[in-house]
């Protein structure tokens, strides 16, 4: 009965949040709607008509508001930028009437290669323009000898295709190798866990085998559960020599993670190129520790009819991508669980937008935000505990592919007992 | 047709997830039955359980990931 009332209740929240929204809607439908030039959250699909009226100073005629633009916005948010945003706050109003944001943003420095002027360090995205490029939608381009450009109040450049294309020098070769929000918030992750571990080091130093203490009693499980549940079983007696590493990736990735749940504009282990990164770490570690027999199974599997190897070479050819789909599957798996997570939590305080369309319809994101509250509450307890269990998956499996390769086939006892026990688990 | 290509990654992510489900509800049923029927060894059949979750879950997200690319791809 409680359930059933809870499902009316839901129900009732629902319809009336999409009516209330519907009925805001109407009067808006046959106008165009435009995106403002001061929120810098750019969706990208401006068309050149737009753009140029904005630089126009035109867009006094467009009182009203912008469509919410979900996708765009909760894509924002989980790409890499080169700047820290953290929120914006409001600052006051354009000639229109229109409500003005300034970011509260952490710049941070371009670094980049370019044929024209050989490496490059400029301060922030707003200081690219004196040294000859611009960024726009976190992409640099070069501009041509003597090519000016207009930053809003903010430094922000909005640029159409159109327009970049009269003022880009397409003959400047550009390497991008800033540090990005994410590369940034990465090293502020390994310092942070430079300090933690050394502090909890320094305590076993200091206090031997006495009963850990302080933060040293909060790792010291965690350390012994990748110690005796992830390395042990899978490396045997090559553990200890991987421990240093595996216990890295746990708590590299874990901690990322967290930083990703908290309202810091983080994600990550939601970009590709992180976990691609660690499992190209866990794709070398694997193949240099490999064995002989490792790579025997691989181009001459055993227990494989012939014809199978050496007539049509299937197995072998199975077995080798079978190398890189592992580690593939690896920063797949890290990446679209984290990237779902900020998704589904993105979404749900989107709906508070879109019900409310954008600031201008009170009832409609008042209905919708208990609902989209609850719900988001509901997801960030999924997603703290896929922040632990991630790593953990991420570490096991790095352990039990090293594991595999590093295993010789040629001593019979344990080696027939383990076989027995793999079959027995798939 | 865009919009076509859009509804498809909907219905294929729809069936990844689907596929996933029906895979980690089978394991989920078997382990929790062995370890009902075993408790003593409850810790192994959880490691093996989350091992072979892991692999399941890879495998749908192969599939959610495409989806995810024909949306980006399609979307523009």
């Amino acid at each position: 009965m409680p359930l059933r009332n809870i499902l009316i209740i839901t129900a009732i929240l629902f319809s009336g949040g999409t009516i209330l929204a519907q009925h805001d809607a109407h009067p808006q439908q046959d106008h165009d709607t435009h995106t403002p030039d001061a929120v810098h959250q750019d969706d990208g699909a401006h068309s050149p008509a737009d753009t140029a009226a904005h630089a126009a100073g035109a867009h006094e005629t467009h009182h009203e508001p912008e469509a919410y633009n979900a996708s765009a916005s909760i894509l924002h948010h989980i790409l890499d930028t080169h700047d820290w945003e953290i929120t914006e706050i409001p600052a006051g109003k354009d000639a229109a009437g229109k409500q003005l944001y300034r970011p509260i943003s952490i710049p941070l420095p371009w670094f980049f290669y370019s044929s024209r002027d050989g490496f490059q360090v400029v301060g922030s995205t707003a200081a690219l323009p004196e040294k000859g490029y611009v960024a726009v939608h976190d992409q640099l381009y070069a501009l041509k000898a003597g090519a000016t450009v207009h930053a809003d109040a903010h430094g922000a450049v909005h640029l159409s295709e159109e327009e970049l294309a009269t003022i880009k020098d397409a003959d400047v070769t550009l390497v991008d190798l800033s540090i990005t929000r994410t590369s940034f918030q990465m090293l502020l992750i390994g310092i942070l866990l430079v300090i933690l571990f050394t502090g909890v080091a320094r305590a076993y130093a200091r206090r031997g085998s006495a009963a850990p203490k302080g933060f040293q009693s909060f790792m010291e499980p965690i350390i012994l559960f990748i110690r005796d549940e992830v390395a042990r079983p899978y490396l045997h007696n090559k553990a200890d020599a991987f421990l240093p590493y595996l216990l890295t990736l746990f708590f590299f990735i874990w901690f990322c993670n967290i930083l990703g749940l908290t309202p810091l504009n983080s994600n990550i282990t939601g970009n590709i190129s992180v976990t691609a990164a660690l499992a190209i770490l866990t794709f070398i570690l694997t193949q240099v520790n490999a064995s002989k027999d490792h790579w025997i199974h691989i181009f001459n599997t055993p227990g494989v009819p012939w014809w199978l190897k050496f007539g049509i070479p299937l197995m072998p050819v199975v077995e080798f991508i079978g190398l890189f789909t592992k580690p593939f599957a690896l920063a797949i798996r890290l990446f679209a669980n984290i990237t779902a997570g900020h998704f589904m939590v993105l979404g749900l305080v989107s709906l508070i937008f879109i019900m409310g369309k954008n600031g201008e319809s009170l009832i409609g994101g008042l209905a919708i935000a208990p609902l989209s509250v609850l719900f988001t509450l509901v997801i960030f307890c999924l997603e703290t505990i896929v922040a632990i269990i991630q790593p953990f998956i991420f570490t096991l499996l790095t352990a039990v592919f090293i594991g595999m390769a590093m295993e010789s086939h040629d001593h019979s006892h344990d080696h027939g007992h383990d076989h027995a026990s793999d079959k027995h688990h798939h | 047709m865009e919009t076509i290509g859009v509804m498809g990654a909907g219905i294929g992510a729809g069936l990844a997830a689907i596929g996933a489900g029906i895979g980690i509800g089978r394991l989920a049923a078997s382990s929790v039955e062995s370890i009902a029927r075993q408790p003593e060894a409850a810790g192994d059949i959880r490691g093996a359980m989350i091992l072979t979750a892991a692999f399941i879950e890879g495998a749908a997200l192969f599939g959610e990931v495409i989806c995810l690319l024909a949306v980006l791809a399609g979307g523009n």
